[in-house]
């Protein structure tokens, strides 16, 4: 399909001035050690958030932070302990790889020893339970009184890590640890074998903590002129004990992108055309940056065309495009703009900050490329590939300069609503 | 100069984007999950998968849908 689109006399140089080397450069900084994984409410996301305002800065921005708390975030503050005797030898289970602590799990600082069990098995008083493939952990609570804690089972991504996540249910009642699948059903055939016991301690604790957006401006529209928000979030999971998690492609990736096509736009967009940036915090908490920001728009009654970058790692056969609100105009930009820079798009899930502004009723779209080692150590600078950056960069270059030049005419290919 | 025809822009119709379903992503149907995102209530919630899949993954997320959704390039959350 080709499309109709607004010419695009003056794009190609900007496009030519899309610096690979300079995204691999902020990626390799916002994952390194100083910054900590960059888990909302740490230091190290302070840090992170510092030296963005000083980039953008530096990009001659006007630069604000906006703080809102964060409750009950998840933080596992020392490095499980988890050791199991199988009826002949004991058995010491690595963090990150055989066990993790679920992110239900209640606090429990000291080990607990206990004999194995199956849930719904024999009596639960002081053991450790197996919980068996199919059954819910609500159901398991119900077979888990007076339980040391629970047992679940648990599959591990391609590196053979149990990645983290922050956002999930509120803490339970119990100790839960996930065990990597092979274990758990090594600990399940000890305990229906009546034998084996383990001795465990899960170390997590809920947080309440300070976030911030980090804001960049560079012009206000004026008149009818577009306004362009270019949005990536910069939190992490953040680094568990004795266990880095950079956090390179989600999302230093797209943070890295979104800044260098705010660099080059900034000087290249028509007068009376708005530009800013929102690299948002607590995306991995439940997208809490995005909503206050959305918010904030919607009561100021403020309407951008928002592009945010989730993901920007590794591209393989074409990036994930998922869009909300009136946002036909932005699709067709965002489509002669795939065209044009030779970038193929695809409808697909891009489950981010773009949701928010959406259901503000702004017009949004998430753009989403692939990525190795997804919340997990193996989240590493290495592993993001310059040319996917190189290749997204372009393509918001492209498509906030399509947009923003006559979004009536961008419009009537594909049947604006606006 | 105007655009000529290449292998990029969308494959398919662009307002698709609009309507993303019945993929198997890790975060469940996006515009049913776009219309029901509560108001922030400045506490960590579910946004992955189902209450099964979590359940049953006793993660946040169905692992296979998340490994599917991963490597096939598509977006995550949480």
């Amino acid at each position: 399909m080709t499309t109709p689109g607004v010419p695009v006399d003056g794009l190609d140089p900007l496009l030519a001035a899309v610096d690979g080397r300079r995204m691999a450069a902020t990626v390799a900084t916002l994952a390194g050690v100083p910054f900590a994984g960059r888990r909302v409410g740490t230091p190290g996301g302070a840090a992170a958030r510092a030296w963005l305002g000083q980039q953008l800065a530096d990009l001659d921005a006007t630069v604000d932070f906006a703080a809102f708390p964060v409750t009950a975030v998840p933080e596992v503050y020392a490095t499980p302990t988890v050791a199991w005797h199988d009826g002949v030898s004991v058995r010491h289970l690595e963090f990150g790889h055989d066990v993790a602590v679920h992110l239900e799990s209640a606090e429990q600082a000291l080990l607990l020893r206990g004999d194995l069990a199956v849930a719904g098995h024999g009596a639960p008083q002081g053991r450790w339970l197996l919980v068996p493939a199919g059954m819910s952990l609500f159901d398991a609570y119900g077979h888990a009184e007076r339980a040391a804690g629970l047992l679940i089972g648990r599959g591990v991504d391609a590196d053979g890590w149990q990645y983290t996540v922050l956002a999930g249910p509120n803490t339970g009642p119990l100790p839960v640890l996930t065990l990597d699948t092979a274990t758990h059903a090594a600990l399940q055939q000890a305990a229906e074998s009546g034998r084996g016991w383990l001795a465990g301690n899960a170390p997590i604790r809920r947080l309440d903590v300070r976030a911030a957006n980090v804001h960049g401006r560079w012009h206000a529209s004026t008149g009818d002129g577009v306004e362009l928000l270019l949005t990536a979030h910069y939190d992490g999971v953040g680094d568990h004990p004795g266990l880095r998690q950079p956090a390179a492609a989600d999302n230093g990736s797209g943070v890295a992108v979104v800044l260098e096509a705010a660099r080059i736009l900034a000087s290249a967009l028509p007068t009376g055309v708005g530009l800013s940036v929102a690299l948002l915090d607590g995306e991995e908490t439940g997208a809490l940056g995005s909503a206050q920001h959305a918010a904030h728009l919607r009561r100021d009654g403020a309407a951008p065309l928002v592009i945010n970058v989730d993901g920007a790692g590794l591209l393989r056969q074409a990036a994930a495009v998922e869009a909300g609100g009136p946002a036909h105009a932005l699709l067709a930009a965002l489509d002669q703009a795939g065209r044009h820079t030779g970038l193929p798009l695809v409808a697909g899930p891009v489950a981010s900050d773009n949701r928010r502004y959406a259901a503000a009723g702004l017009a949004a779209v998430g753009i989403g490329a692939g990525m190795a080692g997804y919340h997990s150590p193996a989240d590493t600078p290495d592993r993001v590939d310059t040319a996917t950056m190189t290749a997204l960069a372009r393509l918001v270059v492209a498509t906030g300069w399509l947009a923003a030049r006559t979004p009536a005419t961008v419009s009537s290919s594909i049947g604006d609503r606006r | 100069m105007s655009d000529t025809q290449t292998p990029g822009g969308f494959i398919g119709d662009p307002t698709a984007a609009l309507a993303v379903a019945g993929t198997s992503g890790c975060c469940g149907n996006p515009p049913q999950a776009t219309l029901t995102l509560s108001e922030p209530t400045e506490v960590a919630g579910p946004c992955c998968g189902t209450a099964t899949d979590a359940a049953a993954e006793g993660s946040c997320c169905g692992s296979t849908a998340k490994a599917d959704a991963v490597a096939s390039g598509q977006g995550c959350c949480g």
